[in-house]
């Protein structure tokens, strides 16, 4: 694969589990050799200049670990920035400054090991900051938080762009990379398939229109016949609790509700909808094609 | 300045980070009342065998006691980084390895010799053994060479953790290996030629020679060339433990072995 990040720029890296996503990441901030080709952040080969990109660059991990549990958040920082040779002075005035940045103050005297996984989030998000990297690499720092903590942590993420950040982002939650990527990448088996800013990748699938069907036990039958139906691209069935959603990608002119509910006659139906792509739905049929 | 704070603030910080036995109710039972029921089991063996004498036994305990935290502990500040996927982090940082690595060491050297001082210090009341107050300073000189070596012994061992999967057990089989090999309790002298001949080239068994001969009176510069040769295989073990966590980083480069459990 090969691809340019811009300075300032939010990349986006999407791509299913096992695509490639942190494998890459691990190649740029120098924990991984690559096997072949060449890769370099700021001008900097990630083999030969490893000390000078190390000194510029920050990365966080999602998850509960990567902290120590025994130390204070505080201390986590403290650490952390001794490591990366950040002036005793500075310590402090950089770490007020992050801790205010994530919305921390105030805990930071307390263990991690009683934080909860937003917090420890934003904690790596501040750690991962403490140098004030030019580069910033997140591996999906979102995942498994909350919804108000997600949405913290995006503004989060968001404001480092306003600080000039360049930031390399991979998620799995496609709203994330649409509201925060300036440009995405998707892989698959460790090749792009697609590059460009989230309309342009919306676009670019064509998928047309999303008929989205609440039904309560549709038989694999009816999926596989309404899957025939000329102007539907392809049939998605999305298990909830008690119902299952199918999601027909439609082509834009067609109008399929009435042939799609007759097949569906003998089965209970719920709510009906159209709705245009998301950049979910570019990504399912780019990683599935 | 950066690799000095590294080496004192980041080695302190890591030490309280990572060795799980920070807690008085591990900490004083597994480094406070374990040296001291170890030199009272066999100081009683002694006796009841009628071989020894108690401050033979007290010494040799109360030195063999200073590997649990010596090996233990580096082993955990070491280890402990894979399991909680610091490490990676940690590697990632353009701190020099060698600060990095060395200054986890110094409070592990430190507990090692207080963990030895208290046995030495405990089991002489307990035992009715007398050593005057001129025997002392020596005798916590030796602590600490030997507390250094068995530092070193940690770091082969912290290394060797970062791809062996159960650190605890093998710090016991080589705790066990000490206690036979070194003349904890039998002298290298009545040991087979090869037990012996393994026992001089582990850390430990010259210190505790060394502190045998000063607890009976021996002058520093008389036992100043066993506590060379202690700090030498000490430092031998260092090095070597340096050396393989270096190769490790290197190979968890081209083998994504890192984080591999």
């Amino acid at each position: 694969m090969s691809f340019n990040v811009e300075r300032g720029e939010t990349f986006g890296l999407l791509g299913p589990n096992g695509a490639g996503k942190t494998t890459t990441i691990k190649m740029l901030i120098t924990l991984l050799l690559p096997t072949s080709g060449s890769a370099s952040v700021l001008g900097l080969d990630v083999v030969t200049d490893v000390r000078e990109v190390r000194r510029r660059i920050g990365y966080v991990f999602g998850g509960d670990r990567g902290l120590y549990d025994r130390l204070s958040g505080l201390d986590n920082l403290r650490y952390f920035a001794e490591l990366y040779g950040v002036e005793p002075r500075e310590q402090r005035r950089r770490i007020g400054a992050l801790l205010e940045l994530v919305g921390m103050t105030g805990r930071e005297g307390e263990r991690v090991e009683g934080y909860s996984r937003g917090m420890r989030q934003r904690l790596h998000i501040a750690r991962g900051l403490l140098h004030d990297p030019d580069v910033v690499f997140l591996d999906e720092p979102s995942i498994g938080i909350d919804p108000v903590g997600a949405r913290e942590l995006r503004a989060t993420i968001a404001s480092l762009k306003d600080q000039g950040k360049t930031v390399l982002l991979t998620t799995h939650y496609m709203f994330e990379a649409d509201e925060l990527s300036d440009r995405i990448a998707v892989i698959r088996a460790g090749e792009i398939v697609a590059e460009g800013t989230p309309a342009e990748l919306k676009r670019r699938v064509a998928i047309g229109r999303v008929l989205e069907v609440e039904t309560y036990g549709v038989p694999e039958p009816v999926v596989s016949a309404l899957a025939e139906l000329s102007a539907v691209r392809s049939v998605a069935v999305e298990e909830r609790d008690q119902f299952q959603v199918l999601v027909l990608q439609c082509d834009a002119d067609s109008d399929v509700t009435q042939e799609v509910l007759a097949r569906l006659s003998g089965v209970r139906v719920g709510r009906v909808g159209v709705r245009e792509p998301t950049l979910e739905d570019a990504y399912v049929q780019l990683v599935t094609a | 300045m950066t690799n000095t704070r590294i080496f004192f603030v980041g080695g302190l910080m890591s030490f309280r980070a990572q060795f799980n036995w920070l807690n008085p109710w591990i900490l004083v039972p597994a480094l406070l009342v374990s040296p001291v029921a170890q030199i009272l089991l066999f100081a009683y063996v002694g006796r009841a065998a009628g071989v020894g004498d108690d401050q033979f036994f007290l010494v040799g305990n109360a030195l063999n006691y200073a590997a649990i935290p010596c090996m233990f502990a580096m082993t955990f500040a070491i280890s402990g980084e894979r399991w909680g996927q610091t490490l990676g982090l940690v590697l990632v940082t353009p701190a020099r390895r060698l600060p990095l690595f060395l200054g986890r060491a110094l409070p592990v050297i430190v507990t090692g010799w207080c963990v030895a001082v208290f046995g030495l210090a405990v089991g002489s009341l307990l035992l009715g053994v007398r050593m005057g107050a001129t025997v002392w300073p020596g005798l916590v000189l030796a602590v600490c060479v030997t507390s250094l070596s068995c530092t070193g012994l940690g770091l082969v061992m912290g290394a060797a953790c970062l791809r062996v999967r159960d650190g605890a057990t093998l710090g016991n089989v080589v705790f066990l290996l000490l206690l036979v090999f070194c003349g904890t309790n039998v002298a290298l002298e009545d040991l087979p030629s090869w037990m012996a001949a393994v026992g001089e080239r582990l850390p430990l068994t010259h210190g505790i020679e060394a502190a045998r001969q000063l607890a009976s009176g021996a002058t520093l510069g008389s036992v100043s060339d066993l506590l060379v040769r202690e700090l030498a295989i000490g430092l031998g073990y260092a090095a070597l433990g340096l050396a393989t966590l270096g190769w490790m980083e290197r190979d968890s480069r081209r083998r994504a072995t890192l984080e591999r459990m």
